[in-house]
C-alpha cells in the first residue's frame, strides 16, 4: 500500500509540475492558462468519479479497488491544488463560482473526513471484540430484548419479587428498545458505560442473592447490547458519510460541466 | 365461494443417476463387464437394491478405448475416476515427469472481456434464477467431451529413452489414489498399445469398495503400495535412489493411518477442540525408531508447556517428523538425550510413512545437512507468536488453500466484497462476511478450497469436484441434486443450499412432493471470471486476502 501511495504521489507531482510549467509557457505567450488548469481539473474530477463506476464493474479486471482508492485519495489532494491554481485563490468571486466552490470543498472535506473516519472506525469496531453484520443488528437487538424480558419474567416468577421487573420497566426497557447513545459513542464518550454502571448500582442493594443472579444475566445482555450499539453507530457512520460524499460528487460533476459550457460559450 | 388456484412451477426432483457417467452404456455392455474376472468375483447380492451392482456399472462406469500413445491420465490433474484395464497394456511415466507442453494442458473456460461486461445486463435481477430445461435426465455425458480432449503422444520411443517408465497390464486397477484420496494424479499414464479401459467414477468406486470385501482389499492394498512408491519417488530425501533401492525402502516402510477418514463428522460435534482429543503418533520423550513422513492430512507438532501443550508447527503432505533426533543420534552416538523433543498428533486424518532408522543411516543421512530442531526453535518465540497458528490448527483452518482472511483493523465493513461476489454469481453472494475471529483476523464463511475437501465425500453425483487445473473445488450446478450432503460435510459451514427459481422469480418445486428444488452453492474463486476472485479485487482497503494458512502463519 505504501508503495502505491508513493507511486500515486509521484504521478500527482509530475502532473502538477507539467501543468504549472505549461501554464507558465502559456502565460508568456499571452494565452489563457486557466483553460489548461480547468480542463485538467475537470478530467481529474471525472477520473475520481470513475472510482464509483469501477466498484460496479467488479467482474472486470480493472485493477484492484485498493489501487483505485490510493489514486482516488491522492487525486483528491491534487484536485484541491489544481483548484487553487485554477481560481488563483481559495475562495473565488462570483455567485456561481462561490456555489461551485462550496460544493467542491464539501466533496473534498467529506472525502478526506470519510477516509479517516473509516480507518479509525475499523480499529474501534475490532476493539469491541465482536462482529455483527450491520443489516443483522435489528434482529440481534430484538433477540437480546426477548431474552432479557424472559429473564425478568422468570425472575419475578421464581423469586416472587417485582424489584427487578420494576427496575427493568423504569430503566432497562428503554435501553433495550433500540440502539442508544449514538452521538456519545460517535464522539468517543463513555456515556453508555456510565449509564449502565449507575443503573446497576442503584438497584443491586435491594436484591437478594437469587435476584442478583438474574440481574447479573440482564447486565451481561446489556453489556453485549452496548457492544452491538457501538457497531451500529460506527458502521452506520461508515456507510452514511458516503451518502453525503456521493450525491455531492454527482452535483459537482454536473455543476462543473455547466461551468465549462458557460465558459466555452461566453468566455472564450 | 371463491376458488383460489395456486399455480406452481414444478420440476421432477433430480436423482442420483439422472446424469450417468456415459449415457451410451448399454445393458449388453454391463453384461459383458459382469463376465470379466475382476467383476465376476463381486458378490452382487451384497449391494442394496437402490445401488445395485448393475446400476453402478451402468451409471458410474464407462468403457473407453485408447489408441497407442494416447494419454489416459496426466500427472498433476485432479481426477475423480479410477481405471481397470480390460484389454491391452499401459505405460506409467515415473520420472522425470513429462513437460506440460507434451501433455497438452488445456485452459479452463474463462469469460472473455465482452462476455464479462455483458453480465451487467444479461444477469438476472432476481437471485438464483435458472432455466428449468437444463435439468433432468441428460444425454450429454462426460464421455462425449472426453473424446475431443484426447492427446496422443507422437514420439513414444523418445519418451521411453528419456523417462523411467513401468508397464501395467490387463486386469490392473489404477487411479484409485487420486479418485478416493482427493489428490492430484501422481503420474502420467499412456496407452502402450490399443487398449480398452473401464473408467469408474469415484462414486461407483466408493460403492464397490463399501459393499465388496475383495475390492476393498484390492483397493486398499493398491492404494498403499502405489502411494508409498509414488511418495518415496517425490520426497527429496529419497528421490536420488534407483528403482531397486526405492523398492527396498518401500518394502521396509510401515504405512500408518491415524485419525478418522471421516474426521469432519466428529469435528463438527466437538465444542472444545484441542490437541487432547487428537490421536498421538509420537510422544515427546520417547525414543524415535524411524522417520515419520506425512503423506496426506495434517499433524500437529507440540511441546509440553506448563500443564498443556504448545503448538510449534503443523505438518502437511511432504513434511517429516523426527529427522533432527534421528540425525543427532546418528552423529552423536554417545549423546545421553536422544529422545523426541516434540509430540506429534493427528489433526483429523493423517497418512504417515514410518521409515526405519537403519534405512536413513544407509540412504539419507550421508546426503543431508543437519536438520532443524523444532523444539529448540520454539523456545526463542513468545507464546503470543504461536497464538494464530495454534488457533488455526484447533479450528482446522490449516486445511484451507484459499482461505478468506480479513484484517478487521483494515476492514471498514462496507460489504463491497459481498456485493462484488453477488454481481459475479447470479445476484447472490457465495460467502458470508461472518466467521470465527482471533485478534484482528476474521476467517470468513467462504469455501477454503481445502487440501482435504471432505465436502466431496458422499456427493452422490460427483457434482462437487476439483477443477482439472488448480484444484479449485467447484459445484456443477447441472448435476447437483440439492441433497445437502456436501453442506453437511463441510466442517466450516461454507456451503449453502439455496432455492432456485425460474426467470420470473417463482421458486421451483418438486412436481411430486412440491418441496422446493435446492442447489448447493459456494465460493468458486470466480473460476469463470477473467480477473480472478471478485471479492479480493473489490476490497478498497486490502483487508481481504485469500491465503494458504501455512504461509500465512509462518
Amino acid at each position: 500500500m505504501a508503495n502505491r501511495y508513493f507511486l500515486a504521489c509521484l504521478v500527482a507531482v509530475i502532473i502538477a509540475g507539467t501543468v504549472l510549467y505549461i501554464m507558465d509557457q502559456m502565460e508568456l505567450n499571452l494565452a489563457k492558462s486557466e483553460i489548461l488548469s480547468g480542463y485538467t481539473l475537470l478530467g481529474l474530477i471525472v477520473f475520481l468519479g470513475a472510482f464509483n463506476v469501477r466498484k460496479k464493474l467488479s467482474m472486470l479486471p480493472l485493477l484492484k479497488a485498493s489501487t483505485w482508492l490510493v489514486f482516488h485519495v491522492v487525486g483528491g489532494l491534487l484536485c484541491i491544488f489544481l483548484f487553487w491554481v485554477h481560481t488563483a485563490s481559495i475562495w473565488p468571486d462570483g455567485n456561481y463560482e462561490i456555489a461551485l466552490s462550496i460544493i467542491f470543498y464539501l466533496v473534498f472535506f467529506s472525502g478526506i473526513g470519510g477516509f479517516f473516519i473509516q480507518k479509525s472506525n475499523a480499529i474501534k469496531l475490532t476493539e469491541t471484540g465482536i462482529e455483527v453484520i450491520y443489516e443483522r443488528i435489528p434482529a440481534e437487538l430484538s433477540e437480546i430484548r426477548e431474552r432479557s424480558e424472559a429473564i425478568v419474567l422468570e425472575c419475578t416468577k421464581t423469586t416472587s419479587s417485582d424489584t427487578v421487573a420494576n427496575h427493568y420497566i423504569a430503566t432497562l426497557a428503554w435501553y433495550f428498545k433500540r440502539p442508544r447513545f449514538y452521538w456519545p459513542t460517535l464522539l468517543g464518550h463513555g456515556n453508555a458505560k456510565t449509564w449502565l454502571r449507575n443503573n446497576q448500582a442503584s438497584v443491586t442493594r435491594y436484591l437478594n442473592e437469587e435476584e442478583t443472579g438474574y440481574f447479573n444475566q440482564l447486565i451481561e445482555l446489556a453489556e453485549l447490547k452496548k457492544l452491538i450499539d457501538e457497531h451500529y453507530t460506527l458502521q452506520d457512520i461508515n456507510k452514511k458519510w458516503l451518502l453525503v460524499h456521493l450525491p455531492l460528487s454527482v452535483g459537482l460533476l454536473i455543476i462543473s460541466f455547466w461551468h465549462v459550457l458557460l465558459v466555452e460559450v461566453f468566455a472564450i | 365461494m371463491v376458488e383460489i388456484s395456486v399455480k406452481q412451477n414444478t420440476l421432477t426432483r433430480p436423482q442420483r443417476w439422472d446424469s450417468p457417467f456415459d449415457s451410451d452404456m448399454t445393458k449388453a455392455d454391463v453384461k459383458k463387464l459382469l463376465a470379466i474376472e475382476e467383476i465376476a468375483a463381486i458378490k452382487a447380492d451384497r449391494f442394496p437394491a437402490r445401488i445395485s451392482l448393475e446400476g453402478i456399472l451402468q451409471n458410474d462406469t464407462r468403457i473407453v478405448a485408447f489408441k497407442k500413445g494416447e494419454l489416459v491420465v496426466r500427472e498433476g490433474d485432479y481426477g475423480n475416476s479410477a481405471f481397470l484395464i480390460l484389454k491391452g497394456s499401459l505405460r506409467i511415466v515415473l520420472s522425470p515427469s513429462l513437460p506440460g507442453a507434451i501433455l497438452g494442458r488445456s485452459k479452463e473456460h474463462k469469460r472473455g472481456f465482452f462476455d464479462a461486461v455483458s453480465q451487467l445486463w444479461t444477469s438476472d435481477w432476481l437471485p438464483e434464477t435458472r432455466d428449468p430445461d437444463r435439468y433432468g435426465p441428460t444425454k450429454t455425458g462426460a464421455a462425449k467431451n472426453a473424446a475431443s480432449t484426447r492427446i496422443i503422444l507422437q514420439d513414444i520411443p523418445a519418451i521411453l529413452d528419456k523417462h523411467s517408465t513401468a508397464t501395467i497390464n490387463q486386469g490392473a486397477l489404477f487411479g484409485e489414489l487420486a479418485a478416493l484420496g482427493r489428490i492430484p494424479r501422481t503420474a502420467t499414464v499412456l496407452a502402450d498399445e490399443d487398449s480398452e479401459l473401464l473408467e469408474i467414477r469415484w462414486q461407483g468406486l466408493r460403492e464397490l469398495r463399501a459393499y465388496d470385501e475383495g475390492w476393498r482389499r484390492m483397493i486398499d492394498e493398491r492404494y498403499r503400495q502405489t502411494a508409498l512408491i509414488a511418495h518415496l519417488n517425490e520426497v527429496p530425501e529419497f528421490n536420488h535412489l534407483n528403482d531397486e533401492e526405492i523398492q527396498l525402502v518401500a518394502d521396509q516402510c510401515l504405512f500408518e493411518t491415524y485419525g478418522s477418514f471421516d474426521w469432519h463428522t466428529s469435528f463438527k460435534k466437538l465444542q472444545n477442540r484441542s490437541e487432547a482429543d487428537e490421536p498421538v503418533i509420537a510422544r515427546q520423550g520417547d525414543y524415535p525408531d524411524g522417520l515419520l513422513m506425512v503423506r496426506a492430512g495434517f499433524a500437529r507438532e507440540a511441546v509440553n508447556h506448563g500443564t498443556g501443550k504448545r503448538t510449534v508447527t503443523y505438518l502437511g503432505a511432504g513434511d517429516n517428523f523426527g529427522m533432527f533426533e534421528l540425525h543427532n543420534a546418528w552423529v552423536n552416538t554417545n549423546d545421553s538425550n536422544l529422545a523426541l523433543g516434540t509430540t506429534l498428533t493427528a489433526v483429523g486424518y493423517v497418512d504417515v510413512i514410518r521409515v526405519p532408522a537403519s534405512l536413513l543411516a544407509e540412504f539419507v543421512f550421508p546426503n543431508i545437512d543437519a536438520p532443524v530442531n523444532m523444539a529448540e526453535q520454539s523456545v526463542g518465540k513468545s507464546q503470543s507468536n504461536d497464538t494464530l497458528m495454534q488457533w488455526a490448527v484447533d479450528e482446522r483452518f490449516i486445511n484451507g488453500r484459499q482461505t478468506m482472511v480479513m484484517d478487521l483493523n483494515k476492514c471498514v465493513r462496507c460489504d463491497d466484497c459481498v456485493s462484488a461476489c453477488a454481481a459475479a454469481h447470479d445476484g447472490n453472494p457465495r460467502f458470508r462476511r461472518h466467521g470465527k475471529t482471533i485478534d484482528h483476523w476474521l476467517v470468513a464463511n467462504a469455501c477454503m478450497h481445502c487440501a482435504d475437501p471432505v465436502c466431496m465425500i458422499g456427493c452422490p453425483t460427483g457434482a462437487i469436484h476439483r477443477s482439472l487445473s488448480g484444484g479449485t473445488v467447484i459445484i456443477n450446478d447441472d448435476t447437483c441434486i440439492g441433497c445437502g450432503t456436501c453442506a453437511n460435510s463441510c466442517p466450516y459451514q461454507n456451503i449453502s443450499l439455496v432455492q432456485i427459481s425460474d426467470a420470473k422469480g417463482n421458486g421451483l418445486v418438486d412436481d411430486q412432493t412440491h418441496r422446493p428444488i435446492m442447489k448447493a452453492t459456494k465460493c468458486d474463486l470466480c473460476s469463470d471470471q477473467i480477473g480472478g476472485p471478485a471479492c479480493v479485487r473489490a476490497c478498497a482497503h486490502d483487508a481481504l486476502q485469500r491465503v494458504d494458512f501455512k504461509e500465512f502463519t509462518s
